[in-house]
């Protein structure tokens, strides 16, 4: 009875008067657009009342990048939307290689960003976009039910290679996101259940790796160790960052302390919070009613994706969709639970609140591929 | 099928999403419903600043208002360890300071980052800054944020070295006593608060130190001062009059030192003496066989103490120790390695914090016999009449010659220079055994004394405070030792005695060498002084004080530089000295008077004179204070004659100067060389007959040195001649 009920189709997905088969333009989830366009203004307002405390600095400088970021993701997400998904089928390997040479040469240089004057282009961000159509390309291949013992290999080193690359740079929290990706798209592509063991451990051992082979800066490793040992004092500029997090988030109580009333949030008490601890910021000003929306917002975004990959017409559309699925439930997991002190803290961003242009211009190009997909499914 | 499969997989996501997301909003909920308050009220709490006001410390002054202990005000910069934060900050508020604080931005990052400072009072920057560039720094403190100027006070010792073993020093509280002070309120942090550590400062602390105050202050995020909540004035510390009198205190360490050098230049011969061999043989050989008979070897004479106590009210007008320290070291930001050479000596001789005139584990040697000799009269084993017939020896009554021939049964009296034999003083009564020394008297009274069972003597050698701390207002008093069954055990427990040689009981020998001042018996200098007193004041046995009163905080200075105008101030408590009466009736107290007199004054017995009486014979006008007293000579290591310690107590006959007086040489020879001349010259001095040296406010302290203290100017050794050299050598 339980599977009957995990088998059950959300509905016939056949939209309603205004869709139409021939035209995918007019097939867009609108549900998932609105609820995207909420979480990016929303996002815009976050970052304002968590950066404009500065006082030498333009108290608008912050959210005017975000928004001229936001308008760049939006340009990005039409063509992507533009193209039958079919495409990155057909064109994933050389996306691949550019991906890998950019992050190898990122890994020898020393860094996590291409620098080009006013814009720094982060490739970890990208390679969500590339790992994720290059895996699901790959095991679409296979046209079966199952995943074959070479192809789950194929997919290994598709995503394990710029994962490795990534740990190298470092980027812990890029790089959990990956394979966060590659689980969830190996899950619904059929993996068996050792695949997922096997690709578990060896995310484990990357990640041990990395911080025996000390690719982990010190600056990472406090930001570990001060969940396992709060007390210690030699970390307590890390612990200073996450204790303060989480009275802004406490403190907020039900309803918050206000648009802008918030004294941790507005005071400037907790460093790179429009970066790291944008949910911290909402909680502070709007409480448990704030925290509940926007945790909404994701997820009817979430249903709405799982929706599109039911309804997919084939499995790239159904994969690629978990995929995003995966990385989206991932990141705001992690994002949500180092805010709370349930996990510890990597850096890994909100998608569309927090700061940063890679991010919000990336998860705008995934939410495209989604859109993509809803849009070609009565073919 | 395969449509079913997939979508089982995307249920299997779902149910994942669902469980993640319910983690989320669980604690999500409790953080912001169950933990709101709590975490609110911390919040709250890192908003207020709260600042500890130190009080300033009680000064401590001497008899006349003069400052032995003053304070320094010291400003120090600290910051808040908030705004230190972000590297960023730091830099620009450090690089700021720099011209204020004449340091590199450099010298303040290695402070931030040394580790060695509390993360829970501010960051001390420097230390000691000037007022002006306090008030400065206050005036602009937009520009400072998190920047506060702490008050703090410095401890300065104006009359250093003088007194110091009695005034004490200040130190950091140490790792054993931390959880003490803490419990106290204390701030223990490595850069906390600096407290007594010996004398009248580490006694009285809690006196002299006062109480704290705090101001509550709201901040901004940028740590700026928003308003004050609350104001809480530090109640300053007591100020102390101490008895000393620091005129008498520095003739009394003058003294002390000048004749512990010129004791280093006498010497002792190493005697001849006989030894009965195994085969029943006497052979006579050196006392030390490592040296030829007649060797001279001068004596070390190393150490010593003087005490001038009234013996009607306790108070100490003088207590001097030798070798001493300057207490102003300590506040001197002293290095290790300086630490090390000014003070670590390995030699115990040598040690300089310790205060002998309390600390000193002594044998008494006959400055002890007056108390055997009014526990013999006071139990009525003898009456003041009694005779005994002195023939230099004692053979012990109670064993029987096949006993003797097995362990000793002959205990001899000090040897006559002037016929190289036992002295031989003829019938003696109390009052004349005194008077000459007579050890076989003594011996007599020893044997009686054990052979009567119990701990009849030992119970009435308590009565004077003996092998009990005497409550001087000092810390670390030595309680002394008397000699009993248990102290015996106590003693072979901890390994002082040698476990197969000692038995665990108190014998005959012990008990006669107890009745001369010998043996496991151990007292100091404090102890023999409450003990003279008490047969000068008629039985009452007084806790000595230094400290004579205490005054409100503040008193204020008075117009002569270095005094305190004690009229001007207010007296809170005139500290009066305890006593205790044991039974002293004229019938016990005038024998041994008479006796202690004679041993001053004459006459011998047996056409001998009397141990000081060749000492007080020149030099010593009749407008001197009357004295009675009794030396003592205490055998040390090996009995070599260069290891005798010297010993003198005396008290006034004159009750309108009521002064006791006791002093103890280490390693100096005999009473009447080492400790009687230096208690003669204190007597001079109270008698107004010497004059002393004026007492000026120190030099400030040279951190070149290289001695613990600078030596005092010498004094006139002049009052220490004597008609003639001294004749008896106690033997054992």
């Amino acid at each position: 009875m339980a599977r009957s009920l995990l088998q059950r189709r959300p509905d016939s997905g056949l939209g309603n008067l205004r869709s139409s088969p021939a035209d995918p333009s007019r097939n867009i989830d609108w549900t998932l657009m609105a609820c995207q366009v909420a979480l990016t203004v929303i996002g815009c307002f976050v970052v304002y009342s968590a950066t404009r405390n500065g006082d030498d600095i333009d108290p608008y400088l912050f959210v005017t990048r975000q928004v001229i970021f936001a308008i760049a993701a939006a340009v990005v997400m039409v063509v992507v939307m533009v193209f039958d998904y079919e495409f990155w089928r057909e064109h994933w390997k050389p996306l691949l290689i550019a991906l890998l040479a950019s992050l190898a040469f990122l890994v020898a240089a020393g860094g996590i960003a291409f620098d080009f004057g006013p814009i720094r282009v982060q490739p970890a961000e990208i390679a969500k976009f590339v790992a994720l159509v290059a895996l699901c390309a790959h095991l679409v291949d296979e046209r079966s039910d199952e995943v074959s013992y070479p192809r789950f290999l194929g997919g290994l080193l598709i995503v394990g290679t710029p994962t490795v690359l990534i740990v190298a740079q470092p980027d812990l929290g890029s790089a959990t996101v990956l394979l966060a990706m590659a689980m969830g798209v190996l899950l619904v592509a059929g993996a068996k259940f050792r695949y997922i063991v096997t690709i578990s451990f060896l995310s484990l051992l990357t990640i041990g790796a990395a911080f025996v082979g000390n690719f982990v800066n010190n600056y990472q490793l406090d930001r570990v160790r001060v969940f396992f040992d709060e007390d210690n004092p030699d970390l307590q500029d890390q612990v200073y960052q996450v204790r303060n997090a989480v009275r802004a988030l406490g403190t907020g109580g039900l309803f918050g302390k206000g648009w802008l009333q918030g004294p941790l949030t507005n005071g400037g008490d907790i460093p790179v919070m429009h970066a790291d601890f944008p949910f911290a910021a909402v909680g502070e000003q709007f409480g448990l009613i704030g925290c509940a929306a926007l945790l909404l917002l994701f997820v009817v975004a979430l249903v709405r994706i799982w929706r599109i990959a039911h309804l997919s017409r084939d499995l790239l559309g159904t994969y690629l969709c978990a995929g995003v699925f995966t990385m989206l439930l991932w990141q705001v997991f992690q994002n949500v639970g180092m805010t709370m002190k349930i996990m510890p803290v990597t850096g890994l961003p909100m998608p569309f609140i927090s700061y940063g242009g890679s991010g919000i211009i990336t998860w705008f190009a995934l939410f495209g591929l989604v859109q993509s997909v809803h849009m070609r499914r009565m073919r | 099928m395969a449509a079913d499969k997939r979508a089982t997989r995307l249920g299997i996501l779902a149910l994942v999403a669902v469980m993640l997301f319910g983690a989320i909003g669980t604690r999500l909920w409790f953080l912001q419903t169950v933990q709101a308050d709590a975490l609110q009220e911390t919040v709250d709490a890192t908003k207020r600043v709260v600042e500890r006001i130190n009080p300033e410390r009680g000064r401590i002054f001497d008899a006349d208002g003069r400052i032995l202990a003053d304070n320094k005000r010291v400003l120090t910069v600290s910051v808040d360890w908030r705004v230190l934060e972000r590297s960023t900050d730091r830099a620009e508020l450090f690089s700021r300071l720099s011209s204020w604080l004449d340091m590199t931005v450099d010298e303040m990052e290695a402070r931030y980052d040394s580790g060695v400072f509390s993360r829970y009072s501010p960051l001390p920057l420097k230390r000691g800054i000037l007022e002006p560039t306090a008030i400065a720094l206050r005036e602009r403190v937009e520009d400072f944020p998190g920047v506060m100027i702490e008050t703090g006070w410095e401890r300065v010792y104006p009359y250093a070295p003088l007194a110091a073993h009695v005034v004490g020093y200040m130190g950091a509280i140490t790792a054993e006593d931390a959880d003490a002070y803490r419990d106290a309120g204390y701030d223990i942090s490595s850069q906390g608060e600096d407290v007594g550590r010996g004398g009248v400062e580490m006694e009285l602390e809690h006196v002299l130190h006062g109480q704290w105050g705090q101001a509550v202050y709201e901040v901004d995020a940028n740590n700026r001062v928003v308003r004050q909540l609350s104001y809480k004035p530090p109640v300053n510390g007591m100020d102390l009059q101490l008895s000393v009198d620091l005129d008498l205190q520095q003739y009394a360490e003058q003294i002390l030192a000048t004749q512990l050098a010129h004791r280093r230049t006498f010497t002792a011969k190493n005697p001849e003496v006989e030894r009965i061999l195994a085969d029943e043989r006497v052979v006579r050989e050196p006392l030390d066989r490592s040296l030829p008979v007649g060797a001279e070897v001068p004596y070390k004479a190393p150490a010593g103490s003087v005490i001038v106590m009234n013996e009607e009210t306790g108070e100490v007008a003088a207590m001097a120790s030798y070798p001493t320290f300057d207490n102003r070291w300590f506040s001197s930001g002293l290095s290790d390695e300086k630490f090390e050479e000014l003070f670590g000596s390995e030699d115990p001789d040598q040690s300089v914090f310790a205060n002998r005139a309390i600390q000193g584990q002594y044998n008494l040697g006959s400055s002890f016999k007056p108390f055997v000799a009014y526990a013999a009269l006071a139990t009525g084993q003898i009456g003041a009449g009694t005779i005994f017939n002195d023939t230099g020896t004692y053979r012990l009554q109670s064993m029987t010659d096949e006993e003797c021939r097995q362990q000793k049964c002959i205990y001899r009296n000090a040897i006559c220079s002037g016929t190289g034999r036992p002295c031989v003083y003829g019938p003696v009564d109390v009052e004349t055994s005194l008077a000459v020394s007579s050890d076989a008297f003594y011996y007599h009274l020893g044997e009686e004394f054990f052979r009567s069972g119990g701990t009849v003597l030992q119970d009435q050698i308590r009565r004077f405070g003996f092998g009990a701390e005497t409550g001087v207002d000092l810390p670390d008093e030595f309680d002394g030792r008397i000699p009993t069954d248990e102290l015996k055990q106590q003693l072979i427990k901890s390994g002082a005695l040698d476990e197969d040689l000692e038995v665990p009981e108190l014998l005959l020998g012990d008990e006669i060498n107890m009745s001369i001042g010998q043996g496991l018996l151990a007292a100091s200098p404090i102890q023999l002084a409450v003990a003279y007193a008490t047969i000068a004041n008629g039985g009452r046995v007084l806790t000595p004080r230094v400290v004579q009163a205490i005054y409100e905080p503040e008193t204020p200075d008075d117009d002569r530089p270095g005094y305190a105008d004690l009229a001007q101030g207010t007296l809170y408590r005139r500290i009066k000295a305890d006593a205790r009466r044991i039974p002293m009736t004229d019938d016990l107290r005038e024998p041994i008077t008479t006796g202690l007199a004679r041993n001053v004054t004459g006459p011998g017995a047996n056409g001998l004179s009397t141990t000081a009486e060749e000492l007080f014979d020149i030099g010593y006008p009749p407008e001197a204070i009357p004295v009675a007293g009794k030396t003592g000579t205490a055998q040390g290591f090996q009995t070599y004659p260069w290891n005798d310690s010297s010993a003198f107590g005396a008290f006034s006959l004159d009750a309108q100067r009521p002064w006791t007086v006791v002093s103890y040489l280490e390693k100096a020879g005999y009473g009447s060389q080492g400790a009687a001349p230096v208690v003669k010259c204190m007597y001079l001095a109270l008698s107004g007959i010497t004059p002393l040296d004026p007492v000026e406010v120190a030099d400030a302290l040279d951190p070149e040195s290289t001695v613990a203290a600078e030596p005092l100017p010498r004094v006139d050794l002049g009052c220490t001649a004597a008609a003639s050299v001294p004749t008896v050598r106690p033997q054992d």
